[in-house]
This record gives structure tokens, C-alpha cells and sequence, in this order.
């Protein structure tokens, strides 16, 4: 009975959202102002490697190879974590990078939306 | 169960008989066994009768008043004034200042509802200041969450990248 509501009055429907939000993947195009093109990002970790390690799913990101290579440190020098500072400091690194990359991205998403706004209003004045 | 209804009934018949009896006078509360000293004498009828239970109780006779005897079992208990020790005076030199208390001074038949830590007699807001309060903070509560619902804070990233699903995400160098 109360998930309705909650529903409803919570969480919005992305459809509705106007403009770059942290709901919504980005909407232009990503190659726009970059004449060659952009470089894409590179999983390197595979399925099987990944699978095998029980590396959960939200955890599957570009990062992973780093993490497993820390996991796999961690395993091997047991109970001597404080060996594997190095991995730990790169997955966490990656990790940040990686969010870097997403704000950078939603800024894009950002400048482009009142960008598009601006010309819209100038054609329609 | 039923041993355990019928100590019940009798420890509210015994509550209410004699209230000496759940507040001795040292405001002690012991789980000693009852005592005939502590049950009230019978209704006092006549004038001598009052002099001598306001002489029993520590009390002066203008000051000694029973409560009526309408069958609830005080007897010749005196019907002290009805304040609540949080509305005493905080700052006289009580003997007990824990429970703004003299030696030998009688203990209010209800004293159990009586007490800092239960009730006082007067409230000190209206009930319309009440439930003026309550309203204020319920639906003011409401109304600021309704005000401010479609106005969200939020990280300011875009979702989570995962690779797969035919997906395909960029950094920003240049090729």
C-alpha cells in the first residue's frame, strides 16, 4: 500500500527530467567537437576472469582488472595485507578516475544542454 | 494465569486501600509485607475524632481536611493540597530535597501519580497551544516536504559506466 505512494511522490520517471541529471545517461552525441573522435574506454578484465573471481556485478566496471589484481595480492600474502598497499592505492586511483570521467561527462551533458537551449531561443526569436 | 490475575486485583485493592502502604514514610518503596499501622483509621465524624487523626498525621487541625467518605477507603486520611512535588518551591531547604520532603511531613494519597517524575496538576500550556504546536510541526513538516520534493540534490555524475551490454563509453582524450 505505501510502496505506491512512495513511488509516486520519490522517485521520478527519467522520462520527465529535463535536462542532465544523475539518473539519465548522457543524451548528445559523445563524438560532438572532437573531430577524430573520442578514445573508448578498454575492459580489460574478462567474463571468465571476473566469473571466476565472484567479482560482484556492480563491481564489473573498467576498473576491475585492478581489483583483481589486488584480490589476487591479498590471497596470496595473507594474512601480510599491508603488502598489497600498492594494488589497493591503484584500484582505488582507477576508481577515481573513473568518477572524474563521469562528472566530466555530465558537466558536458550540462554545457551542451544550454547550448542547445541557446540556439533554440535564437531560431525561435 | 490465574495466580497471576488474582495478585493483580489484589495489589490494585491494596493500592487503593491504603496508599501508606506503597509509599512507607521514609519514601521508600519496600517490598515488605503490609502493615497495620499503615491502614487509615475509620471516618472521623466528630470534632475530637479530627483533632486527634490531625495529631496523627503531623498536621495542624485548620490544615486537616479527610477526604469524603464516599467508599473509597481513605478513612480518616487528610486530603493534602493537590501539588505536584514539581510545582513546590525548588529552592526551600527541604530535609529530603530529592523529593521536596520534610521529616514527618504526611505523603499525598496520590502520591504515586504525584511524583517529578509523572504528572503535575496544572498544565502549564493550553490544549489549543497543544495541538496548535502539533499541527504546526506535523503539516509544516508536510508542507516543506511537499514544497521542496521536485527539488532534488544530487551527485553531480552521470550513472555508473559498466562495459557490455553493447554499450560503449569514452574518455575524453583525443584520438
Amino acid at each position: 500500500m505505501g510502496n505506491v505512494a512512495y513511488r509516486q511522490v520519490n522517485v521520478p520517471d527519467p522520462a520527465d527530467i529535463k535536462g542532465p541529471h544523475c539518473m539519465n545517461e548522457p543524451s548528445f552525441d559523445p563524438n560532438f567537437g572532437f573531430p577524430n573522435g573520442r578514445k573508448e574506454r578498454v575492459m580489460i578484465a574478462t567474463e571468465e576472469e571476473m566469473i571466476s573471481a565472484k567479482i560482484p556485478l556492480e563491481e564489473r566496471d573498467y576498473c576491475a582488472h585492478k581489483l583483481l589484481d589486488y584480490r589476487a595480492c591479498r590471497a596470496d600474502v595473507f594474512p601480510f595485507v599491508y603488502k598489497c598497499h600498492h594494488a589497493k592505492h591503484d584500484y582505488l586511483t582507477c576508481q577515481y578516475e573513473d568518477y572524474v570521467i563521469r562528472m566530466k561527462e555530465l558537466e558536458r551533458e550540462r554545457r551542451l544542454y544550454e547550448r542547445q537551449n541557446r540556439i533554440e531561443k535564437r531560431n525561435f526569436a | 494465569m490465574s495466580a497471576l490475575i488474582k495478585g493483580i486485583k489484589l495489589a490494585s485493592n491494596v493500592g487503593n486501600r491504603t496508599p501508606m502502604l506503597l509509599f512507607t514514610a521514609m519514601s521508600n518503596r519496600k517490598a515488605s509485607h503490609w502493615n497495620k499501622d499503615l491502614k487509615p483509621g475509620p471516618y472521623p465524624k466528630t470534632e475530637e475524632e479530627r483533632v486527634a487523626a490531625a495529631k496523627k498525621y503531623n498536621l495542624l487541625r485548620e490544615d486537616y481536611e479527610p477526604y469524603p467518605d464516599d467508599g473509597m477507603g481513605f478513612g480518616d486520611y487528610p486530603h493534602l493540597p493537590d501539588v505536584p512535588v514539581e510545582c513546590k518551591d525548588p529552592y526551600y531547604p527541604y530535609d529530603l530535597p530529592e523529593f521536596k520532603r520534610n521529616f514527618s511531613e504526611p505523603v499525598h494519597a496520590h502520591v504515586d501519580t504525584y511524583s517529578e517524575d509523572r504528572t503535575r496538576a496544572d498544565p502549564f500550556i493550553s490544549h489549543w497551544w497543544m495541538l496548535l504546536s502539533f499541527s504546526a510541526a506535523v503539516f509544516g513538516s508536510l508542507a516543506f516536504y511537499y514544497w521542496m520534493e521536485d527539488k532534488r540534490i544530487y551527485r553531480p555524475v552521470t550513472p555508473k559506466q559498466l562495459p557490455g551490454g553493447g554499450k560503449v563509453h569514452y574518455t575524453f582524450e583525443r584520438n
